[in-house]
């Protein structure tokens, strides 16, 4: 963290991430929070460009750039008549609490924590390579349970949606349909 | 009135193509200044190119900066004599930083200036006619003709737009169209961006694109923008898939997610991934397609159904950036393709004496030369048409085949045997499990080229009439 | 999956690339959906039938040319037939060949029109229309040469045809119909292995046998339900009978049989003009009839094959030169008809795909 650049850069980016995630909250139009939202994940990946985390930097604008804010989009545009501006609702109180429950916790865990700091010196002293075989051998050695506990979980996911939205051919006269594709 | 004059056609559209000269003709009419201009450039170009090819024998030229190879090493040297003349370092690299970033602009800048003349020049070859060929010689300031009289045109803005994301998707869209240049390697030496998580950087980067669609289609208060922004939403999400499973299948192999190091991989063993992995180049192809919106998948701006999809309401030089997008596109992904599946810069060892890249030029081009051919041959797709073969063919196909890929990776990573015969085994391997694959997948969807293309009934005297008729036709 | 979006009203038209001209279908859509489907027509609505009421028989030959402007041939000798049979005017033989041969070609060059613009319509971006184009342009040239107008033609007159071709017509005629075989043989190739053109067209758009007689269609979107009825061999005019060829019948009445009908029935328009060259009799090209003609009080209703089916006209006389009632039957107008039934349910692509099947002219239409 000791040059300039980087210390524009992390401003700068934790700045645009603060003000638009207060945007979210403030816009009165539902899709104008969802692009400040978008926003706010594309500030956050700098961010992390700024830690030199690139897998994760990409990872989050992949997941949450690319396709969180798409689904968010299907749930607008799929929910027949849903109010379509960000007014008021009965989950602000909670919300609220939630958000200071969270804010607390990452704060106390960021106080709390004993941050092995290192500048000049010895950060050029850290060798430091890129972070996707540091990640790639965690997870597939020392948290290979974790890892595969969260993709059985995704995949039993994934067969539960399929489940749940799959329409049942009715006493097989939708079943002979199909062919032409 | 039994003589008539005679009457020919007034627009002989046909006899003046036959009529115009050919080839050697029109080079034969040169005037006599541009012919000596012409032979003393090719002649110096020769020269040029001969000491260039008696520096690569020499050796001379191996990592020097006038090594035009790779123009890479020139920046590096620079890099290194600005630190040796003491410049902050930062500055170092905001100088080199921004000539890997001009080189690219350029190559996406220049490309928009001519790529609309080639594309509308290739498709009229296509289509037997002539293509634009009144502006400037051969036509070639069509494209700047376009863009003056779309930027002196009115930019109107629809009753009950949403003014503020209206602004922005023209904008939007053309940030996944240069960002997505940093990773490709054009030579050994000369990516902007060597990072080593090149390939989910691409992917990354390729779905911000579908937010500027949405956005434009949602903006624009119309139903056609709507509906073209909802099908190409709905299309880039599905089609986001098959793309991931068929690099995956790339990285498996090569065993790097660094767009440098799987040209390298290429160029090491002398091998194209294509041959390696058809179906996930197929996959890969077929998906990009329906990512940038090119025929037969250019069902978010299908003219005939939606008129120009999620950019209807968009006039002036705002549909002409949505226009220019797509060509931009289509290179970028020209040049994905050709990173991951044609080897990239190499072509066989002959990237020692070709410069590395002109070789990924040509084979951007190749691959863009194949879009535009799909476009001027096929119709569309229908969206569920393109869906269901995107779900039910694709996806489970790509996860069979990277499953597949994944054994012969650890194999290959154990066996000692010469690269020559296990790639070999496994190309012909991959394509064989494609075949069985994508018949018996065929035949399980019920798909059968039989039952197609059949030909009317032909019926002569006696049996015309009606229904009953009808009837007696089906019958037979 | 259940989730549906709201419906929404979608005016497809008056301008849009695909409705052929200026006609408007006002569509419900629920997603990708048509829930429902209005044809609003009438935009290019010029008058015909009452101005026809103020001219002479001779005169209303230019509206024929005007209503279904891709096939003026088949509308002029249409009401040049009906005006024979109604005063007994008889046209001489050679000016029956002539008005089969122009009639045919004119069968030519919509049908490669209509195909064109159908697969246009499928998302193929014009090449095929283009390539159509070509027999098409040489038909409009031996059109120019002879009468001098490559659209509207109007050729055809009561008692004859206008003009005798010139002498340079029949080598460019017998030309022409030599390269047709392999014109229409290269479409097949190139049309009817591609995948996605039989995906979008094969089971889209059915009009069963039933429902096409119910809605008095004619013309290839009746022949393409498999009923073989066609006014060439049913009730033959001009010179007809004198020629050997068949009426191609489609199997399923999809979008794929009506396209494949017209494919045929340019290659039997081709046998009936290689006929016609090869009997055409010598002689005048034209009977010589008063300049104004008075039908005895009456009406009639005389009907001939247009390649989009069967374009009748009915005139009432009341002993003027001019007709006291002059009606056109319009092929596509009442083809079109149907669109409602099978655009109801189907998506929106495939609706767009089903009008262009039809094949419509809106001159013809609005009249």
């Amino acid at each position: 963290m000791d040059s300039t650049g980087i210390v524009i850069g992390f401003w700068v980016l934790s700045g645009l991430s603060v003000v638009s995630a207060l945007l979210v909250l403030l816009a009165r139009n539902l899709l104008h929070s969802l692009v400040f939202l978008v926003v706010t994940f594309l500030s956050m990946a700098g961010l992390f460009i700024t830690l030199s985390a690139d897998f994760i930097a990409v990872a989050q604008i992949l997941i949450y750039a690319g396709s969180i804010s798409v689904l968010m989009v299907f749930a607008v545009m799929l929910t027949p008549l849903a109010s379509r501006d960000n007014g008021n609702s009965i989950y602000l109180l909670p919300g609220l609490l939630g958000g200071l429950g969270i804010a607390a916790l990452v704060g106390f865990v960021a106080v709390d924590t004993d941050w092995d700091e290192r500048t000049g010196e010895g950060l050029a002293a850290t060798d430091f390579p890129g972070t996707v075989n540091a990640i790639g051998d965690l997870l597939l050695g020392r948290y290979v349970l974790a890892f595969e506990i969260a993709s059985v979980l995704l995949l039993f996911a994934l067969l539960g949606a399929i489940v749940l939205v799959h329409d049942r051919p009715r006493s097989g006269t939708a079943a002979s349909e199909g062919g032409d594709d | 009135m039994s003589e008539q004059p005679m009457r020919r056609p007034a627009t002989p559209m046909l006899q003046q193509i036959e009529d115009r000269p050919g080839v050697r003709e029109m080079l034969l009419g040169v005037p006599v200044p541009f012919k000596v201009f012409g032979a003393v450039f090719g002649l110096v170009g020769a020269l040029v190119m001969a000491f260039i090819g008696y520096l690569v024998v020499d050796g001379r030229l191996e990592g020097e900066w006038y090594d035009v190879r790779d123009l890479g090493l020139a920046v590096q040297s620079l890099r290194e004599w600005l630190t040796d003349q003491g410049v902050d370092h930062r500055i170092t690299w905001i100088i080199t930083g921004s000539i890997g970033g001009i080189g690219i602009m350029s190559v996406l800048g220049g490309w928009l200036l001519i790529g609309s003349w080639v594309e509308r020049r290739v498709l009229a070859k296509f289509q037997i006619r002539m293509g634009p060929n009144r502006t400037g010689p051969f036509g070639l300031l069509q494209p700047i003709a376009d863009a003056v009289k779309l930027m002196s045109k009115e930019i109107v803005i629809p009753f009950g737009a949403d003014r503020f994301l209206y602004y922005i998707p023209p904008v939007l869209i053309f940030v996944p169209a240069m960002l997505g240049w940093a990773p490709i390697p054009w030579a050994p030496n000369m990516n902007y961006l060597d990072i080593d998580v090149g390939v989910l950087y691409v992917i990354a980067i390729s779905s911000i694109g579908v937010l500027a669609v949405f956005l434009a289609g949602w903006s624009s208060n119309n139903h056609y923008s709507l509906l073209g922004a909802m099908r190409t939403v709905a299309m880039m999400v599905s089609y986001e898939i098959p793309i991931s499973l068929a690099l995956l299948s790339v990285v498996l192999l090569t065993g790097s997610m660094n767009l440098g190091e799987i040209v390298a991989w290429q160029g090491h063993y002398h091998v194209w991934v294509i041959f390696l992995i058809p179906f996930a180049a197929f996959a890969f192809l077929f998906a990009s397609t329906a990512e940038i919106n090119r025929t037969p998948n250019d069902i978010g701006e299908a003219e005939s159904e939606i008129v120009a999809g999620f950019y209807t309401e968009y006039s002036g030089m705002k549909a002409g950036l949505f226009m220019g997008v797509e060509l931009g596109h289509a290179i970028l992904v020209g040049a994905v393709m050709s990173t991951f599946f044609l080897g990239g810069y190499t072509f066989f060892g002959l990237e020692e004496w070709v410069p590395g890249y002109l070789i990924l030029a040509t084979k951007i081009g190749a691959v863009y030369f194949l879009f535009v051919w799909l476009r001027g041959t096929l119709p569309r797709f229908r969206l569920d048409q393109l869906m269901g073969f995107a779900w039910k063919f694709l996806i489970p196909l790509g996860i069979i085949q990277a499953f597949i890929v994944a054994i012969e990776a650890s194999v290959f990573a154990r066996s000692d045997a010469p690269a020559l015969i296990t790639l070999g085994a496994f190309g012909v391997v991959n394509l064989a499990i494609t075949v069985v694959l994508v018949r018996f997948w065929a035949d399980r969807l019920g798909y059968s080229p039989a039952q197609h293309r059949t030909v009317p009934t032909l019926v002569s005297d006696g049996t015309l009439g009606g229904l009953k008729a009808a009837q007696k036709i089906r019958a037979t | 999956m259940t989730t549906s979006a709201e419906p929404f009203v979608l005016n497809i038209g008056p301008q849009h690339p695909s409705t052929h001209g200026v006609f408007r279908l006002r569509v419900v859509m629920d997603g990708e959906i048509i829930r429902d489907l209005d044809m609003i027509v009438g935009y290019l609505h010029r008058s015909m039938e009452k101005l026809a009421e103020e001219r002479t028989y001779t005169q209303n030959i230019p509206f024929t040319d005007r209503a279904d402007y891709l096939a003026a041939m088949t509308g002029n000798l249409g009401l040049a037939i009906a005006v024979e049979r109604m005063t007994g005017v008889e046209a001489p033989d050679r000016a029956e060949y002539l008005r089969v041969i122009f009639a045919e070609l004119q069968r030519i060059a919509s049908h490669a029109m209509a195909n064109g613009t159908l697969i246009s319509d499928a998302g193929a971006w014009q090449t095929p229309l283009l390539y159509m184009f070509r027999e098409r342009e040489k038909i409009l040239d031996l059109f120019e040469m002879t009468c001098g107008a490559r659209l509207t033609t109007n050729y055809m007159r009561i008692g004859g045809v206008s003009f005798e071709p010139p002498a340079e017509f029949w080598p460019a005629l017998q030309e022409l119909m030599d390269e047709m075989p392999e014109r229409t043989d290269e479409y097949a190739s190139l049309l009817l292995d591609n995948e996605i053109f039989l995906a979008r067209t094969r089971n889209v758009g059915i009009i069963t046998p039933e429902d096409a007689i119910n809605g008095s269609l004619s013309g290839p979107a009746l022949r393409g339900s498999g009923v073989p009825w066609d006014l060439r061999k049913a009730e033959p005019y001009c010179v007809y009978d004198r020629f050997d060829f068949d009426v191609p019948v489609g199997t399923v009445g999809d979008v794929y049989d009506r396209f494949m009908v017209r494919m045929e029935e340019v290659k039997q328009s081709v046998r009936i003009i290689k006929q016609a060259v090869e009997q055409i009799p010598p002689g005048p090209h034209k009977n010589d009839i008063p300049l104004a003609l008075r039908p005895e009080p009456g009406e009639i209703y005389s009907r001939v094959e247009s390649p989009r089916g069967e374009i009748g006209f009915y005139l009432v006389s009341d002993g003027t030169p001019a007709p006291y009632r002059f009606h056109l039957r319009s092929p596509a107008l009442i083809n079109l008809t149907l669109l409602r039934e099978l655009g109801v349910g189907s998506s929106l692509p495939d609706a767009v795909v089903t009008l262009g099947s039809i094949d419509i002219v809106l001159g013809e239409i609005d009249r």
